[in-house]
């Protein structure tokens, strides 16, 4: 009967490392596409774009000398469109020089105090 | 030390075995790597990505036409929708190739193939209520369930809209964005 070969045991040795670190790099590439996802629903999720605008929109009636910013018309405009078209409660109004605005759709709030400095 | 025929656990006979071994093992490594990272399946539960970017794409696009050249300028989508008549033929030239441009044109050769439609929203101040959404362009390709996403700009109209129902209002812009 033969004697076992007790030679090539670095090969040996060497293939299963490799298939090891195989296996590792596997798992991290399919690690990548969840996480591409999960990232990206929260991007989704955020509504980064809606506060951006409603910010913008509301300073941009600030810079008429405040006019804007009281008068009632604008303000249902932005809230009803606001409720109806992006399901989210907003509000805005100024005390003096200081400026008031709330954001919430359920699940995001937004409030910002802005202070006027002239 | 070392020499052929020694019994110890490393010696130095064998080397080329070993080299082979080691070539052996990056090759393997670079074709596990080519292999896995040439195929990633998207499944229909993914479609997030690409709405992410869809959404990134179309909102900057929008806020590009919703941003005045100068300070006290009307912006781009300003004029547009105060130079569209009241029987809103749901086609307005000038904003769809505005928008088309912007959406569609590629660094390289070649367009996007993105498609849109384009509604604007407004409130009554008698009533009170959300009028039925204005049809105002869209670039005549049907929609067929594919993924869209929409976006959004707020514009607020002056006295010279053209079409009394929009005069001194807040209306919104909603744009829906797929591609086919």
């Amino acid at each position: 009967m033969a004697k076992l070969n007790e030679e090539g045991q670095w090969i040996v040795m060497m293939g299963f490392i490799v298939s090891i670190i195989i296996f590792i790099l596997a798992i991290i590439v399919a690690e990548s596409a969840l996480v591409g996802k999960t990232t990206s629903e929260s991007v989704l999720e955020f509504p980064k774009t809606d506060i951006q605008d409603l910010r913008s929109l509301i300073f941009q009636l600030k810079s008429n000398d405040w006019d804007d910013i009281v008068k009632q018309s604008y303000k249902e405009d932005i809230q009803v469109l606001f409720f109806d078209r992006k399901n989210a409660i907003v509000s805005y109004y100024n005390d003096s020089r200081i400026l008031f605005i709330h954001y919430n759709n359920g699940i995001t709030s937004y409030n910002e105090m802005h202070e006027e400095q002239y | 030390m070392g020499g052929y025929g020694d019994q110890d656990m490393v010696n130095d006979s064998a080397q080329l075995y070993t080299i082979e071994g080691i070539s052996a093992a990056i090759l393997m490594l670079v074709t596990a790597y080519l292999v896995i990272s040439s195929s990633t399946i998207i499944t229909p539960q993914e479609t997030h990505i690409t709405d992410m970017q869809l959404e990134q794409l179309g909102h900057d696009a929008l806020l590009v036409l919703n941003t005045p050249k100068e300070y006290g300028t009307p912006s781009i989508l300003y004029q547009c929708i105060r130079d569209d008549p009241p029987p809103h033929s749901g086609f307005n030239a000038a904003f769809n190739a505005y928008f088309t441009q912007l959406l569609n044109t590629r660094i390289f050769s070649g367009n996007d193939s993105l498609h849109f439609k384009v509604q604007l929203y407004h409130r009554d101040h008698s009533s009170g209520e959300i009028q039925p959404p204005i049809d105002f362009t869209s670039d005549g390709v049907g929609y067929f369930r594919e993924n869209a996403v929409k976006v959004t700009q707020w514009v607020k109209m002056g006295s010279d809209a053209s079409d009394p129902d929009l005069k001194d209002k807040i209306i919104l812009v909603e744009a829906l964005i797929w591609r086919s």
